[in-house]
């Protein structure tokens, strides 16, 4: 494999200054990192407590990062999964129906894979777009989390688990921090160092061509889903055990802060490119925003708008498409018809 | 040719494969896709009549038409931006809610005129920054107006507090609420009215051209000279004005107005889009068939409500009928291909 004359991959530039430069435009985390810097900056002036009363604040960043890494897992291939929000509600309503702690853990996270594969046949095998399938199985799943639940929050039979769980377990941390830090570690080796995982960035590059190298792409699609189904549960699970209730309407700001995250993290919606690192900068950056926010008497519905906001410039900022996209305002401007190729 | 004169049958069956021609067989789901709504509609209608206490009285279908008016207008109007292909328009659930408010809350401390024009800029704006953010910056519609729901409503929360405003008992707005022609409530006239009236842009004007050679394909559109991303900003400002109306008509329903009135008018919208044939993958569509799936879902709820299912079962059903209508499209497709 030595041999390889007149390969060169990207640009090759000489010195450690030009190297570094090509390894910086190869990152795709710029914008996570900005806004961290700019949020941690003003959060360390204006509410320092943020910072030395960390637990709150990482639990926090755990609570929108976890269902954010497992849409990562998805995005990257160019699908998008909307149902996790009801997947979150539905696990924890099925954990919280069965009394047997255990059991209900296993039946939850189960419930989760089974999601998944339920998403992922409708993309794979009926071909409909991610978007509307997973659409349509957010409404479902939210009405199946009523129904089991009987619109009424569910109890967790065993309650001593779940204020054990909430209480620091190594160090400072709590159990649903760990399982965060769990989950990024499991994931990022996964996408950059296992096979099947380094896979998933060429079906969102180009499918075709995967498909050509012989990558087994359909069940790609159906690990990708299960990935984001089953930590989506995890996430429900969660949040079971730490309010020992489950709520059928959980999740729902849940779906807007994992995406924002995600997006932030500088995962592209087409898929192919982004890293599990970002997305994690980017539940950190948005994780301190909102503890600062609710520390200094923000009201949640401002919150909202902040984080909504937030999202909007994430997803319209992307800084590839940024040149394409001048051009195309300029045209819009002008009223005359885009001239550049689009993004 | 000599010898044994083929059949007529068998002539034409040559001829066609001589000219290439495929011989169109009767397909299923082509069929449904295409034209099971007619069919289904009919059926659930009939079936509800027959077997369901209580639907076809005049007082039910009345209620029922009360309810499909304000989720008809706003599917009218974001027909246009599915069948521009950008999936749908999420932030209906915060236009509405908006629009109902400031009718009722601004009419209440001005006039009527003012409080519609606040609430046409209102509608302006959100058009704007949806059809912007998707058609020029080329942000996913679903993500782009997921964050802008979050935005809207969190403003709506924000100025009112969550608090409900109540129409002065009499005057225009109730008066228009409940006033009946026959069993069609006035909103029903209105939903036919601008049914009609978008059904003519999508089909007899230049723009509704553009929407759909958009939906179908936008690369050869954007190539024949076409400004597309004016394209996109003007279906989202119909979906915007749709969704305006919708709100009008909805608080003039209730003669009152709440943020949280319009939850799952999104999902109800798309439904009814779908449903009526419309594709979620663009350039096909037709505002009058949204209209039939107005009317499909509304019984569907209205059958449900009155056996007594509650919105778990209701939301389950759509979402269930949203997935199911978008398959049945998709295998259609492809089997029309292979």
């Amino acid at each position: 494999m030595s041999q390889r004359p007149g390969i060169t991959l990207g640009e090759t530039r000489s010195g450690f200054v030009g190297r570094l430069r090509t390894t910086l435009a190869r990152r795709t985390e710029g914008r996570a990192l900005a806004l961290f810097f700019v949020v941690a900056t003003v959060t360390w002036i204006m509410e320092p407590i943020v910072f030395t009363s960390y637990q709150v604040t990482l639990g926090r960043i755990a609570l929108i990062g976890l269902v954010a890494l497992g849409l990562t897992a998805v995005i990257l291939m160019g699908e998008l999964d909307l149902a996790v929000a009801s997947t979150l509600a539905v696990a924890g309503v099925v954990m919280a129906s069965i009394d047997n702690l255990a059991l209900g853990i296993i039946a939850a996270l189960l419930t989760g894979l089974l999601i998944g594969v339920v998403n992922a046949f409708f993309v794979v095998v009926v071909g409909i777009n991610s978007f509307i399938a997973t659409l349509g199985m957010l409404f479902f799943l939210r009405g199946a989390a009523f129904v089991i639940s009987g619109e009424e929050p569910v109890r967790l039979a065993n309650i001593d688990a779940g204020i054990a769980f909430g209480k620091p377990f190594i160090g400072d941390l709590t159990p649903r921090v760990l399982l965060f830090i769990v989950a990024f570690i499991a994931i990022q080796l996964f996408v950059t160092r296992v096979r099947v995982g380094r896979e998933f960035y060429a079906v969102g590059g180009n499918r075709e061509a995967a498909y050509d190298a012989g990558i087994p792409v359909r069940r790609r699609i159906f690990t990708g889903f299960m990935i984001s189904g089953f930590v989506a549960a995890l996430a429900g699970v969660i949040n079971t055990l730490e309010r020992t209730a489950a709520d059928p309407t959980a999740g729902s700001t849940v779906l807007l802060a994992s995406f924002a995250a995600a997006i932030i993290g500088g995962i592209l919606l087409t898929g192919g490119r982004g890293s599990v690192f970002g997305t994690l900068l980017g539940a950190t950056s948005l994780g301190i925003l909102q503890v600062a926010l609710t520390l200094s008497g923000v009201q949640v519905d401002v919150q909202n708008i902040i984080i909504g906001l937030v999202l909007l410039l994430a997803v319209i900022s992307d800084p590839t498409t940024l040149r394409v996209v001048l051009g195309n305002a300029r045209a819009f401007i002008q009223g005359r018809s885009e001239i550049q190729p689009e993004g | 040719m000599a010898g044994k004169p083929p059949s007529a049958v068998d002539t034409r069956a040559q001829v066609d494969s001589d000219l290439g021609i495929e011989k169109r067989e009767f397909r299923l789901l082509e069929w449904m896709a295409d034209r099971g709504i007619f069919v289904f509609t009919t059926a659930l209608v009939l079936v509800a009549a027959l077997f369901i206490d209580g639907f076809a009285s005049l007082a039910n279908i009345t209620d029922v038409f009360n309810r499909a008016a304000p989720i008809g207008i706003v599917a009218v109007g974001m027909t246009f931006v599915v069948i521009s292909a950008n999936y749908l328009d999420l932030s209906v659930v915060a236009q509405v809610a908006t629009a109902a408010v400031v009718l009722i809350a601004v009419s209440n401390a001005s006039s009527i005129p003012a409080a519609m024009a606040l609430a046409f800029l209102i509608a302006l704006a959100y058009g704007l920054v949806n059809g912007v953010a998707v058609g020029v910056f080329k942000a996913n519609a679903v993500i782009v107006t997921l964050s802008t729901t979050f935005i809207g409503l969190g403003i709506l929360r924000w100025l009112t507090g969550g608090s409900i405003y109540f129409g002065p008992p009499e005057g225009p707005i109730r008066s228009f609420g409940t006033t009946k022609i026959g069993p069609f409530p006035l909103s029903m006239i209105v939903l036919v009215l601008i049914t009609i009236a978008l059904s003519l842009v999508l089909t007899r004007t230049n723009f509704g051209f553009l929407v759909k050679s958009y939906g179908s394909n936008r690369e050869a559109t954007r190539l024949a000279g076409v400004n597309t991303a004016w394209v996109v900003v003007g279906a989202f400002i119909l979906s915007a004005l749709g969704a305006m109306l919708g709100g009008f008509v909805l608080a003039a329903f209730s003669n009152t107005a709440v943020s949280a009135m319009s939850t799952g008018f999104d999902f109800r919208a798309l439904a009814a889009i779908i449903v009526g044939g419309t594709s979620v993958f663009g350039g096909k569509g037709s505002v009058m068939r949204t209209l039939l799936g107005v009317v499909f879902v509304s019984v569907l709820t209205n059958i449900m409500v009155l056996s007594g299912l509650g919105f778990g079962y209701q939301q389950m059903a759509i979402g269930a009928l949203i997935v199911a209508a978008v398959s049945v499209d998709s295998l259609a497709r492809k089997a029309a291909v292979t």
